[in-house]
This record gives structure tokens, sequence and C-alpha cells, in this order.
């Protein structure tokens, strides 16, 4: 238990997953600071109606609070940059958590998500990847707080998928039939058919997918731990926060649970190899996309001379073990690795189960 | 600053977690359950129909505006939009989804009613707000309730 304790404090690992976490917290922090310039400028909130946690003297005036927003701007852009990212993540988390207890009518669990997660990461060594001004020249660093960061996202899975469980209504699937009805016709006028929004609002659906909605939040606060089920846990994770973003309004939660997963990849820097036949347009095009959205740096990618084993192959991955995989076999090792193509992983990887093709098999 | 020694790491990391359990944990004694990450918690609706509590009579505030006089006689319009700018709480006299359940927005409500009935100066005939609600919950038969702002200072 304390070796454990103590391995999770001293572990030092690839920062990539960090770094690429801060650059999407950044973009929603200066979303949601421009939402709150643009109420702003309707009017301040204490002019109105509002209900502050803090005592009313605490409470920002109007020329604070315009401050305040202008300041949570800036502090974005610092934040996507890289440049004093720590301090501009703890202190944007710092006036996000001061303005939702000025006025709890400003609280959304995503906002208070954001703060949360922005307070964490300012702990962690997230300024050492996708930087302008690197303080370190290396991109490893201290991981503890990036875990702490990892039980969060668990943690609210916990909290939301447990309220969910001890709440009857939402076990029978009476919440989310409800809300089906609700929101339906706001579906069918953008696109969705009619019998799709009936079929999914019928009470034997809605009791189902309620359950599996519950099981699916809970679930991944634990698979996302384990070595062997992290993998299938993510993907299904990211199919379910698609199929949230596409049903309901939650501002950048969607985006920023997504970014958060980054931090469950193992932290190994360019552990695997991509080769690609640079005489072959198509299979440059490829290597360079590859390298651009290599977001977690999971390839080093090469030109190769042509050999034998290339005869026929555009590109040839290097896994981990040292195994090569081409065609079907490379391009799901490519979807298990690359983030913005992982929603595709799970079937390729079934498709690729089912054949020996692609996989050379042999070691380097 | 943000490089924590190692003998801090465990203890800082330990008193998160003790402030996300406390904050999960409390959420049922505050009244709209924040900060406890209920997400999606109902699916209910509300339909507010605000009216005003003068001497001798409830006049109603249809959508939530109405007339009434001064100190000097002069006769002022008032509107509860001009006070109250959230999305569902400015909904009057219409079905409104109650976003993080009937509970909270039934609280946020009591404190709209005396957040305006402290800020309509001019109104001297009112003596306190009432607003009489349809609440719908997880899609249920609708029941009534009332919410009454405190009566106005100096009435």
């Amino acid at each position: 238990m304390l070796d454990s304790l103590r391995r999770w404090r001293d572990e030092v690992g690839d920062t990539h997953g960090l770094g690429a976490a801060r650059v999407v917290l950044g973009l929603l922090l200066f979303a949601n600071a421009l939402r709150a310039a643009r109420e702003l400028k309707v009017g301040y909130f204490g002019d109105f109606f509002h209900w502050p946690i803090l005592p009313a003297p605490l409470v920002a005036d109007h020329n604070l609070y315009a401050v305040l927003v202008i300041s949570q701007v800036l502090l974005s852009a610092f934040v996507v940059a890289g440049h004093r990212a720590r301090g501009a993540l703890f202190l944007s988390a710092t006036i996000g958590l001061y303005v939702l207890l000025c006025d709890r009518l400003q609280f959304h669990n995503n906002r208070l998500a954001l703060f949360f997660y922005a307070l964490i990461l300012s702990f962690s060594p997230c300024d050492r990847a996708f930087s302008v001004t690197r303080v370190v020249p290396t991109a490893t660093g201290p991981l503890w707080a990036a875990r702490l960061a990892q039980f969060q996202v668990s943690f609210i899975y916990v909290a939301s998928g447990g309220s969910k469980l001890l709440d009857p209504d939402w076990r029978s699937g009476r919440v989310l039939g409800e809300r089906f009805i609700l929101f339906g016709p706001g579906a069918v006028a953008n696109g969705v058919p009619e019998s799709v929004v009936k079929w999914v609002a019928h009470p034997d659906l809605a009791s189902a997918l309620a359950k599996i909605a519950i099981a699916t939040e809970l679930g991944l606060a634990v698979a996302l731990w384990s070595r062997r089920t992290r993998i299938l846990a993510l993907w299904w994770g990211v199919w379910f926060h698609l199929a949230i973003e596409a049903s309901s309004r939650v501002e950048g939660f969607t985006w920023l649970t997504l970014a958060l997963y980054a931090l469950f990849s193992t932290p190994d820097l360019r552990a695997r190899k991509l080769y690609y036949d640079p005489f072959r347009w198509r299979s440059r095009a490829i290597a360079r996309a590859i390298a651009w959205l290599d977001w977690l740096s999971r390839f080093e990618v090469k030109a190769w001379a042509p050999d034998r084993l290339g005869e026929g192959h555009g590109l040839v991955i290097v896994r981990r073990d040292g195994t090569l995989a081409t065609g079907l076999g490379a391009l799901t090792m490519l979807t298990r690795c690359i983030p913005s193509l992982f929603p595709l992983w799970a079937p390729l990887a079934l498709a690729a189960s089912f054949t020996r093709s692609g996989d050379a098999g042999a070691r380097t | 600053m943000f490089d924590l020694p190692p003998q801090a790491r465990a203890p800082a990391a330990l008193l998160w977690v003790l402030g996300q359990a406390a904050l999960v944990l409390t959420a049922g004694l505050r009244a709209d359950h924040i900060f406890s990450f209920r997400m999606f918690p109902e699916a209910s609706t509300l339909e507010v129909h605000l009216s005003r509590v003068t001497r001798g009579f409830t006049l109603p505030a249809p959508r939530g505006e109405w007339a009434a006089k001064d100190e000097a006689g002069q006769l002022r319009h008032f509107s509860w939009r001009d006070r109250v700018r959230d999305p569902v709480l400015e909904s009057v006299d219409v079905p409104v989804f109650a976003s993080y359940g009937t509970d909270a927005q039934l609280a946020r409500l009591q404190r709209a009613l005396d957040d305006v009935a402290d800020n309509i100066d001019q109104d001297d005939e009112t003596l306190r707000l009432r607003a009489d609600i349809r609440v719908s919950k997880n899609g249920r038969d609708p029941y009534a309730a009332t919410l009454f702002s405190h009566l106005r200072r100096g009435r």
C-alpha cells in the first residue's frame, strides 16, 4: 500500500498528454470567457437578480467583474500558448470559481468541472509540451497531478452515475424518456426523423437506455483505471460523450472530458515507429497527416529505403513490442493511437481480429 | 509554487479528494444541489403565474407585467424581466424546462420574488409578490405550488 502510494507520488513520465489537455482547456476557458464577455455586454449580473454564495460586500462590482472577464480572456491565451501556463490556469480557475460564488445562477456542472481541472492541471508539468516557450527542455515530468485529474474524471462519473442510480425515476427511465419527449420537437426541427424521436421516447427503450447510461458512468469510473479494460472504456466513453453532445446542451463538457481522456493514455514518447515509402505521394501525405495529428507523440515517423518487407506496402508500423503491422493492422493501430481517429478504433479492431492480413508478425 | 515537493503531494491530493467528497455528500443540504455533479437530474417543467398582493386584493400580473401607482399617485409600469434575466425564471405564463430540477428552480424563484419585491420602490400598492406554479416532475401530473415574496419593507 505504502509502496503504491510512493509510486504514485514519484511517478515521472511523458507530458504530451498533459500538454494536449492543457491546450483544449485553454480553448474552453477562452470560450467561457467570451461567453461571459457577451453576457456582460448585455448587462452586469449584479444589476439584475443574482444569488451570491459570498456575502454581498465580497461580490465583484461592475468594474471589477469587467476586469475579471478581460483577465480570463487574456489568461486563456497564455494557457493555450503554454507561456506561463500553470500560473494562468491557476488564476483562471480561481477567477472562475470566485464568479460562481458571486452568483450561483451562473453555476453549471460543466463550468465547475472546467475550473476544477484547470486548478489541478496548474500543479502538473503541463507546460512542457505544446508550448511556445518551454521552461524545461524535456517533455517528461512528475505525473501525480495528472493522476489526480484522472481521479477527478472518475469522481465526476461516480457522482453523476451514483445520483442517477439512487433516483428511482432515473433508474426506471422516466427521466430520460421525458427528456426525449420534451426535447423531441427541437430534435425533429433539427432534422432528426420523428420516428426516431418517438422510438427512443418509448418507455421500454428509455428504461434500457437509462440503465445503459448509469452502467456506463459507473463502469467508466472503474474501467478507465485497468490496463485490460482501459482502451475499450475510452472508446465507449468517447461515443457516450459524443452522443450526449449531439442530444443535449452541455457547453464544452464533451470536449473537456475527451481532452482529459488523454491523461489515461500510457505516457510513452514515440514508442511506436511509422515507416513510409518516400517515393509514393500517398504514403508521404498519410505520414505527414499522421505526424500532424499525433498529438500524444506516439509515433516516430520516418521514411524508409524500400526493402523486401516494404514491397507493396506504403506504410509499416512497428508496434511497442517490436511486431510489425501493415494494411488493416496498421490502420487499426493508427486509430488506436491518433486521438481524432480513435472513434473508429473498435470496429476496425474487431474486423482486424478476424484476419491475419496486415499483421506482418516479424520483429524488428 | 506549482511544483509541490514530494512530501506535500499526498496531503494535497487527500485534501482534494476529501473536499470533493464533502461537496457531493452535502449536496442535499443545498436547495439547488450545486457543486455535486448531478448531471441531468430531472426532466421537469414549471409554469409560473405571477400576481401581486395589495391591500384587500390579489391582482394578476400577466406575462410578469403590471401597473401600479407611486407615492405621488402617478401610474407606473413594472416588469418582472426588468430584474430577472435568468432564462428559466424570466419565463412567465409559459411552461419551461426546469433545468437542474424543480427543487433548484423553486429555490431560485423564491429568491427572485424577494429580490423583485425589494426593487420596485416606486410601486406604492404592492405588499408582496405571489407566484402560482404548476409543477410537473418528470412527466407526472402537474401539482400546484405557491410562493410569496417577503413583505416589502415599510408596507
